[in-house]
């Protein structure tokens, strides 16, 4: 309840008021001192802060300015006592309000205050709930100069996935093989898959498993083990790891887990012996790691030592990379350790080939004792060489580090100046992506906030009010997104252009895990690493993403697949996704006289249509499995392929020109 | 007067660890029933760790003719090359049949390089533990009270050991610190402070001082909160959470020795690793929702929980010590 003592307002303290205790009947206020004797009335419809938790009760007021202003709404007002108070503040009507401000902890001392612009003439809903204690607290309203809001480079629209839900939301991947990112939730005995749709939004299905050994309480990684075109996904536990098998039309489960003690931190998928199936590490917290070799069936042999053998581990975030451009990802563990010991020296294992790894830890400058428990890897300058942000967990060993790439495989400490010696936000994850398309790579790490690249070595913060969690691009606009929970904080995008490049291995990993893309154009060159596991416990997107800013054209991509295959795509398209099969030119690309020749239907059960390919001098025309195996051939161009005699699954067309062209489709026969 | 040869307990530096536990001759009659051999002298520190409600029966056995040295009430005794600390881990009324189950004898040896883990897995018939340093997962079920509990009791391997058990990765004892044995112990011929008894026996060299500042049984209720909770944080927390030690890079500070400073206990501190914003602090005065610790400890998620290792439920009594210690706290001093 509240009381108002309206005489007391001309001596300038505070005005204890007497509103309704309804959205509907709030109490009108303006600028001035209120007191809140207790929280009893209605609750608030939507939680306009971070913790997305409602109180039970809560005490509204209504405000309309009579001008354009800046408001604060502040408790941090020594009548408050220290009280804990949380506020929202919402236009619209009651039954759809939305939120535009909102406040915890802003006001110090676990008070509230924020700031905010209003708009002459429109109403909005100031409301206090009770997420922390019922009791007593005062606030105050003040107007000021309307503030320019300096916009960072973008803006996220936080939304509730329906149909989301399970004990671990840690996972955006795509799942059933149409590329688009889907949002994965794990518990022990089922995976909850919220397929994105190719129109928009998700479709949600509870798949059953066999239940798992092991939780992915540490991490997740996800990837194509068995090249059935369904990835399949890793769960590491405090106590063991869990593979968790996608059956051959992707629609169920099979759990395989070893018998071994594996105190699970960072996982990957990852071909590390480079025999064109994916095999699995596991970062070990208190061991040597453990990876398991794929015997090219997809069953995993657990193996134990010779990447990253500190005999009590320290190991948190493992990260593959190529950082010497030889074509080979190599091996970066972010460690982290209390006391003496050398356990939290981080490590850099660089790949020779034929599964050799050399320890290059002290040779390459990357040995620093930092607590760290994950790395951002990306080439933040555009010079070709992948370069490090090293970010920390405790300041116990000095803060965050920059590490630029030399190329001589040596790394230089470039963190004063960089902005990254600002930063003073502690964060077990770290992870590069570009956020705002503008052709540099941005961190996100810890404090709320993602450090934008400024494009030559230095980062500045925009704050964002949502924390690190799982990326990738849930509404297919090249915009990246970040799920955290069952929130899916949507990218406002700008007017950056960007390409999505979805790979296809064929001699090489399922995933083109490994591979190194580049893009070419005005701004020089941009490059990515492949990668299933990055930061230290989400799983992010397997599409490479690149914005490229104002630039409209792409001189040429280039994918340098795990096999060695190099291929070259000239003109791709901007601002949509294009799907490369390893070693041959996509067929959707090739246009003659605006005529382009289409596959379809897709799926496809009985037949498939190839439309316009007289247009092509066909001297092979074949159907491969997943597996690279060839399953049909023909010796000419034909427009109607039977595929009714093929199993269900993904397969792809490649066509042989008389010139020695390859194009190439997936399809999926249904 | 020692037994004769082949009954007395064997510890020969050179074979061990041995296979089997029976090996050492600890025990005397039926090994189950832990009935400790001439000479092993079972102990308690006043409070003890949490590890899925299993009960506990430790002994010690110092070397014939040696003897352990007082170092400082914070620190554990320094036992002669030759000694071995016996831990057994069991369960009463365990399911189906409500039979008390030994799980687990967790025995640690001094060496003359250090301390050695060597853990013991016993037989279903209950006759005979056997060696095994790789860790095991054991589902129990049992009642508690009267009330039904389960759990899948994890026995620790040799690096899970050392996680916690490590000074500087060297491995260590944890429990036999001078602050925690100074209290009367209910021996099989009467009740005598547990200091006392050592030096009686010759076992410990006559040079402990009269003022050891010292734990008490977190349990005891006539004890302050403050004290039965700073005990319990010890035995609980501070192996991890102290100087040289595994977690030191995080700000806590929960040895007995630290824990009495407000700061060291996390009050008011910020914490360095969020989960959600709900924990602002540590330990926030008189608010629990507003506690990390206490969000911590009241979880089973194995990336979430405190303590990491040594348990899958939640402690309710030791939760319960944490919410009256928050409530009984009002400022940040």
């Amino acid at each position: 309840m509240k009381r108002k003592i309206t005489t007391i307002l001309l001596l300038g303290l505070p005005l204890v008021n007497f509103a309704q205790n309804t959205c509907a009947t709030a109490q009108p206020i303006t600028a001035g001192t209120y007191t809140v004797a207790t929280i009893n009335g209605s609750g608030v419809p939507m939680v306009c802060t971070q913790d997305g938790i409602s109180g039970t009760a809560g005490e509204w007021y209504t405000y309309t300015p009579t001008d354009d202003y800046s408001v604060t709404v502040t408790t941090a007002l020594p009548g408050t006592g220290g009280t804990d108070t949380r506020f929202h503040v919402y236009t619209g009507t009651c039954g759809a309000l939305t939120c535009v401000a909102g406040d915890d902890d802003g006001g110090g001392n676990l008070m509230s205050m924020a700031t905010f612009n209003v708009t002459n003439g429109t109403t909005y809903l100031i409301a206090f709930d009770n997420r922390w204690t019922a009791n007593g607290f005062d606030f105050q309203l003040t107007e000021g100069p309307v503030v320019p809001v300096i916009t960072p480079p973008v803006t996220f629209t936080a939304q509730n996935i329906t149909g989301d839900g399970g004990m671990y939301q840690i996972a955006v991947a795509d799942m059933n093989g149409d590329f688009l990112d889907d949002i994965v939730s794990v518990s022990y005995s089922s995976v909850r898959i919220n397929y994105q749709l190719s129109g928009g939004g998700f479709n949600a299905q509870e798949i059953p498993t066999s239940t798992a050994d092991y939780t992915p309480d540490w991490s997740m990684a996800i990837g194509d083990i068995d090249k059935n075109g369904f990835n399949d996904m890793l769960y590491g536990s405090g106590n063991g790891v869990t593979f968790m098998k996608a059956n051959a039309t992707g629609t169920g489960y099979t759990e395989a887990s070893g018998p071994q003690f594996v105190f699970s931190q960072r996982s990957n998928f990852v071909d590390i012996n480079n025999d064109g199936h994916l095999d699995a590490f596991v970062c070990h917290d208190i061991s040597p790691n453990v990876y398991y070799l794929n015997d090219g069936l997809g069953n995993l042999q657990f193996h134990q030592g010779g990447l990253g053998d500190y005999p009590d581990g320290g190991n948190y975030g493992s990260l593959w990379t190529d950082i010497d451009n030889d074509g080979d990802v190599d091996l970066f563990i972010a460690k982290c350790r209390g006391g003496g010991s050398n356990a939290k020296i981080d490590e850099l294992h660089r790949n020779d080939g034929n599964g050799n790894f050399t320890d290059i830890s002290v040779a390459s400058n990357m040995a620093d004792p930092q607590q760290s428990w994950s790395a951002a890897w990306n080439d933040y300058d555009n010079d070709g060489w992948m370069d490090a942000l090293v970010g920390a967990s405790s300041p116990d060993d000095g803060m965050h580090r920059l590490k630029r790439n030399n190329g001589d495989g040596t790394f230089s400490d470039v963190t004063a100046g960089s902005g990254w010696d600002a930063n003073t936000s502690l964060n077990i994850e770290h992870v590069s992506y570009d956020f705002d398309n503008d052709g540099f790579t941005d961190v996100m790490g810890g404090g709320n906030k993602i450090m934008f690249n400024n494009g030559n070595m230095t980062f500045s913060p925009a704050n964002y009010g949502f924390s690190e969690g799982s990326i990738g691009d849930l509404n297919n606009d090249g915009f990246l997104d970040i799920r955290t929970g069952t929130t899916v904080h949507f990218n406002n995008g700008n007017n950056n252009n960007w390409i999505k490049i979805h790979l296809q291995g064929i001699a090489s990993n399922y995933n083109g895990i490994g591979a190194r893309v580049e893009i070419y154009g005005d701004w020089g060159k941009q490059i990515r690493d492949v990668r299933s596991g990055d930061g230290f416990g989400y799983m992010n997107t397997l599409n490479v993403h690149f914005g490229i800013g104002q630039a409209t054209e792409i001189d040429s991509l280039i994918i340098k697949w795990p096999s060695g295959q190099i291929d070259n795509v000239p003109n791709p398209t901007i601002n949509e996704p294009i799907t490369i099969v390893e070693g041959s030119g996509p067929l959707s690309l090739l246009s003659f006289d605006d005529k382009k020749i289409v596959v379809h239907p897709v799926p496809a059960t009985d037949e498939l249509n190839i439309d316009n390919i007289e247009l092509l001098d066909v001297k092979t025309l074949r159907i491969y499995s997943q597996t690279g195996e060839v399953v049909s051939s023909f010796d000419k161009g034909m427009s109607k392929v039977a595929i009714s005699q093929l199993p269900k699954g993904r397969y792809f067309l490649v066509i042989e020109t008389l010139a020695g062209e390859k194009y190439s489709e997936s399809f999926i026969r249904f | 007067m020692p037994e004769s040869a082949d009954k007395s307990v064997s510890v020969n530096l050179e074979n061990v660890p041995y296979q089997k536990l029976s090996d050492y001759r600890f025990f005397i009659g039926a090994m189950k029933n832990q009935v400790p051999n001439t000479q092993v002298i079972p102990y308690a520190p006043a409070s003890s760790l949490f590890t899925d409600y299993a009960k506990k029966k430790r002994f010690l056995w110092i070397p014939w003719g040696q003897k352990a040295s007082y170092v400082s009430d914070d620190q554990i005794l320094d036992l002669p090359v030759g000694s071995a600390l016996i831990k057994t881990f069991y369960y009463d009324h365990v399911e189906p049949a409500n039979v008390t189950k030994i799980i687990e004898t967790r025995v640690m040896i001094r060496k003359a390089t250090g301390w050695i883990f060597a853990n013991y897995i016993w037989n279903e018939e209950q006759t005979e533990a056997y060696l095994s340093l790789n860790g095991t997962n054991v589902p129990l079920s049992w009642k508690q009270n009267g009330q039904d509990m389960s759990t899948t009791y994890r026995i620790p391997s040799e690096t899970e050991c050392l996680t916690c058990h490590k000074l500087n990765n060297a491995p260590v004892p944890i429990g036999i610190k001078p602050q925690n044995m100074n209290w009367n112990y209910p021996y099989s011929n009467g009740a005598m402070n547990q200091l006392e008894k050592l030096i009686a026996l010759n076992k410990l060299n006559d040079n402990v001082p009269s003022n050891i500042v010292s734990t008490v049984d977190y349990r005891d209720e006539s004890q302050s909160i403050d004290m039965r909770f700073r005990s319990y944080v010890d035995i609980n927390c501070a192996h991890c959470h102290s100087e040289e030690r595994h977690c030191s890079y995080r700000p806590v500070r929960l040895a007995f020795n630290e824990n009495a400073l407000a700061v060291n206990m996390g009050l008011c501190v910020e914490p360095e690793e969020l989960i959600n914003s709900s924990q602002a602090y540590i330990i926030k005065p008189s608010d629990k929702n507003r506690s990390m610790m206490y969000y911590r400890m009241n979880s089973t998620l194995p990336s979430e929980r405190m303590p990491l290792l040594g348990r899958t439920l939640v402690h309710r009594e030791g939760l319960q010590l944490l919410e009256d210690w928050i409530n009984w706290k009002t400022t940040c001093e």
